[in-house]
């Protein structure tokens, strides 16, 4: 198979849970410890497009929660062929925190593939992202997942499917 | 068309076709520029060959138009130089560094350790300075990892390492990397220029070059030297040079970028081993025979030269302590000896002296000039073979006085004393220790002519054969007399006249002088000085009157003057 490495970058607010959707990814397990990420974290995962005869290993770059990036924050998103947004669904104050980013960014870097993680699905009582809201954000992204790092609702799909995206985008679009 | 231009075409329809195209040619603008385009490099060709119009009409408008592009993308410019201005700045730093390294191949020239002899040697079989070598054998490093990553965005190129290395994830240790250089520029560095080139971990240092698109990160092992960073420098270009296009549109597909392994792999060739363990434990019997034997000829040399040192000190005190010798300068080339000075002919040989300390003569070059020496032994020397002294005589000088003792003849003595001045740095003479060893011959022959008595008959007429020994005595005495004044030893004759006592006291008296007159008329005749005659004493017999023939004689006696003042 072909190997193909591509540099992904996990960006939200604070505490909505990046650090735990890579994790639940990469090592499939959730910590229940909250992981105050300071900086940036890399993890690696290698998925198999055995149909594309393709061995893709994402290098994902857990960036810290922030509200707005600053000049070192934007550094490490530099280069990166897809974005993971991770909002909170129970704080609906972090879909705006993401909205900010991904305008953030892409005036920074263009157009990029990237997937929405409205996450924290299973405190589905504390939910306070209405379908009809989610579907409007999702038209902004490429895809768009309600997913639960605990347990691991749609996880993998989403950044699988980011993986593809980032395959024809980069491979099939070059 | 009329019948005109019908006679027009038929008469010039060719040419007028060719006026057309030209025509159209010159008109419009993409087919003169076209035909420009086609002819412009052989016209520039030609122009060049044939002056230097060209390059002087080019030079300005050329120049002003680099300039702008400078202006405009030095980036690009700086990204195009870059494998060609870092081969040519990196080999005018080396000229520079091997010069430096000459001065230290000089400083530490004079290093005769051991280890600083061996690494002489091998250096000297390597060919390379002996500073350069030691440079290379004082620092112990490995180039473990090697990871070429894309500036762009910090996805893992190629890595490569050793197979003892332990390995992480290249591609989380190549991104984490980017993020800590990122996370340093823009923490650290206010003009986001700066650029993390190397960090300490324990054992280990991470090296990175930085290249227009990639970084070149090195996990080395120790310390390593900074001629490391030029080695690895010229391999980023290398890759460059080769893949920097690749690098540039790297999107995390390795087969865009073939074969870039085997230039990265050239890292992991710059290592400076320790000794392997076997030679750790020491060096090697050869290695430490040769050097034994270097020490016992070193120590065997060393004693030797030391022995001849102490001979040739032995040999400046001898000859300097022998009279008549004085030493300027001894030279020695390994055991033989060159003495230069002065020597006086009568002072003992300088052969002989190193002979009395072992030193033969096929050892020595003596090299002396003659002069007179002064010092006490060789003036009493001198003073020896000019007046040729008698064995029984000794002879020293004391300050400027010649001492002479011992028994010399009289005449030896007096040539002495006539002459001792003219010895060179003698002016007294002290023989109050010299005798003369003929007195005592001389004192015998007076012995035996002394008191003798001559007889007569009566009157003044000698008893028979006295007359004839008279003779023959006043015949010696002459002798002996002149001898005396050649020995300077007066010598006083007295002669006494006797009669017997018979007759008148008177009488007698004058009978004596006359016989004493007779016989120092005698004496006289045999060349005896008169001078020395005196009256005789006149004497009568004494007791009974009787004519007593033994009382009729002259007695001559001898009497050596001033005996007491002589030697």
């Amino acid at each position: 198979m072909t190997p193909l490495t591509s540099k992904v970058c996990v960006v939200g607010d604070f505490a909505v849970g990046k650090t735990s959707v890579v994790e639940r990814f990469v090592t499939n397990q959730f910590s229940e410890k909250y992981l105050s990420t300071v900086g940036v974290k890399i993890d690696t995962k290698e998925i198999d497009f055995p149909a594309l005869g393709l061995k893709h290993k994402l290098v994902i770059w857990d960036v810290a929660g922030a509200e707005e990036f600053g000049p070192r924050e934007m550094a490490y998103l530099r280069g990166a062929s897809g974005y993971i947004y991770v909002a909170d669904g129970t704080r609906s104050a972090t879909l705006k925190a993401v909205e900010r980013l991904h305008s953030q960014i892409s005036e920074a870097y263009g157009s990029i593939p990237c997937v929405l993680l409205v996450n924290k699905r299973d405190l589905k009582p504390d939910w306070e992202v209405s379908d009809e809201r989610f579907d409007t954000l999702a038209t902004n992204y490429d895809d768009a997942y309600r997913t639960s790092a605990k347990t691991g609702d749609d996880v993998d799909q989403a950044i699988t499917r980011l993986a593809e995206l980032i395959i024809d985008n980069d491979i099939r679009g070059a | 068309m009329n019948d005109l231009d019908q006679l027009k075409e038929l008469l010039f329809g060719a040419e007028k076709q060719a006026l057309d195209s030209i025509s159209e040619r010159v008109e419009r603008r993409e087919i003169r520029t076209a035909d420009v385009a086609d002819i412009l490099p052989e016209a520039i060709h030609q122009s060049h060959q044939k002056d230097g119009e060209l390059v002087e009409s080019l030079t300005q408008p050329v120049g002003e138009c680099v300039q702008q592009a400078l202006r405009d993308e030095p980036e690009t410019y700086a990204d195009a130089l870059y494998p060609v201005m870092g081969p040519a700045i990196r080999k005018s730093i080396m000229h520079a560094l091997r010069n430096f390294s000459q001065q230290i191949n000089e400083a530490v020239d004079n290093s005769i350790s051991p280890k600083g002899l061996k690494w002489r040697w091998q250096a000297s079989r390597a060919g390379i300075p002996f500073g350069e070598y030691v440079l290379q054998k004082t620092m112990r490093y490995r180039v473990e990892q090697a990871y070429l990553i894309s500036r762009e965005n910090g996805l893992l190129v190629d890595h490569v390492h050793h197979e003892s290395s332990i390995i992480k994830d290249s591609d989380a240790v190549s991104a984490m990397f980017t993020a800590i250089q990122d996370f340093v520029k823009e923490s650290f560095s206010p003009d986001r220029t700066g650029r993390l080139e190397s960090a300490d971990m324990g054992d280990f240092t991470l090296w990175a070059v930085h290249g227009p698109h990639a970084l070149l990160v090195c996990v080395i092992r120790g310390v390593p030297p900074k001629s490391l960073r030029a080695d690895l420098s010229a391999i980023l270009e290398r890759i460059h040079f080769r893949y920097g296009d690749a690098i540039r549109e790297y999107k995390g597909d390795t087969s865009t970028i073939p074969d870039v392994e085997v230039e990265l792999e050239r890292c992991l060739q710059f290592e400076a081993r320790e000794e392997s363990g076997k030679a750790r434990k020491g060096p090697p019997v050869p290695i430490v025979i040769f050097l034994l034997l270097l020490v016992s000829i070193a120590a065997f040399l060393g004693v030797r030269s030391w022995m001849y040192s102490q001979q040739q000190d032995k040999l400046d005190a001898a000859l300097n302590a022998t009279p008549g010798i004085y030493v300027t300068k001894i030279d020695r080339s390994g055991r033989n000896f060159a003495v230069r000075g002065l020597r006086d002919p009568l002072a003992m040989d300088v052969a002989d002296v190193a002979e009395s300390l072992d030193i033969p003569a096929e050892r020595l070059s003596v090299s002396m000039q003659p002069f007179q020496s002064l010092q006490p032994e060789i003036l009493a020397e001198r003073a020896a073979q000019m007046f040729d002294k008698p064995e029984s005589v000794d002879l020293s000088v004391s300050g400027t006085t010649l001492v002479v003792s011992g028994e010399a003849p009289s005449a030896w003595r007096q040539t002495l004393q006539s002459r001792f001045s003219n010895l060179a740095g003698i002016d007294r003479l002290d023989i109050s220790g010299l005798q003369a060893s003929d007195w005592q011959q001389f004192a015998d022959r007076v012995a035996s002519l002394n008191n003798r008595k001559f007889f007569f008959q009566s009157g003044v007429d000698l008893v028979e054969g006295d007359q004839d020994k008279l003779r023959e005595f006043a015949s010696e005495l002459a002798k002996l007399l002149d001898d005396a004044r050649d020995l300077e030893y007066p010598v006083s004759v007295t002669i006494r006249g006797s009669t017997d006592s018979i007759g008148d006291a008177g009488a007698n008296a004058v009978l004596a002088d006359r016989r004493a007159t007779f016989a120092a008329r005698v004496l006289a005749s045999a060349g005896v000085d008169a001078r020395i005659l005196r009256q005789p004493e006149l004497r009568a017999a004494d007791g009974e009157p009787r004519a007593d023939v033994s009382q009729r004689y002259v007695q001559i006696d001898l009497q050596p003057e001033s005996l007491a003042d002589l030697p």
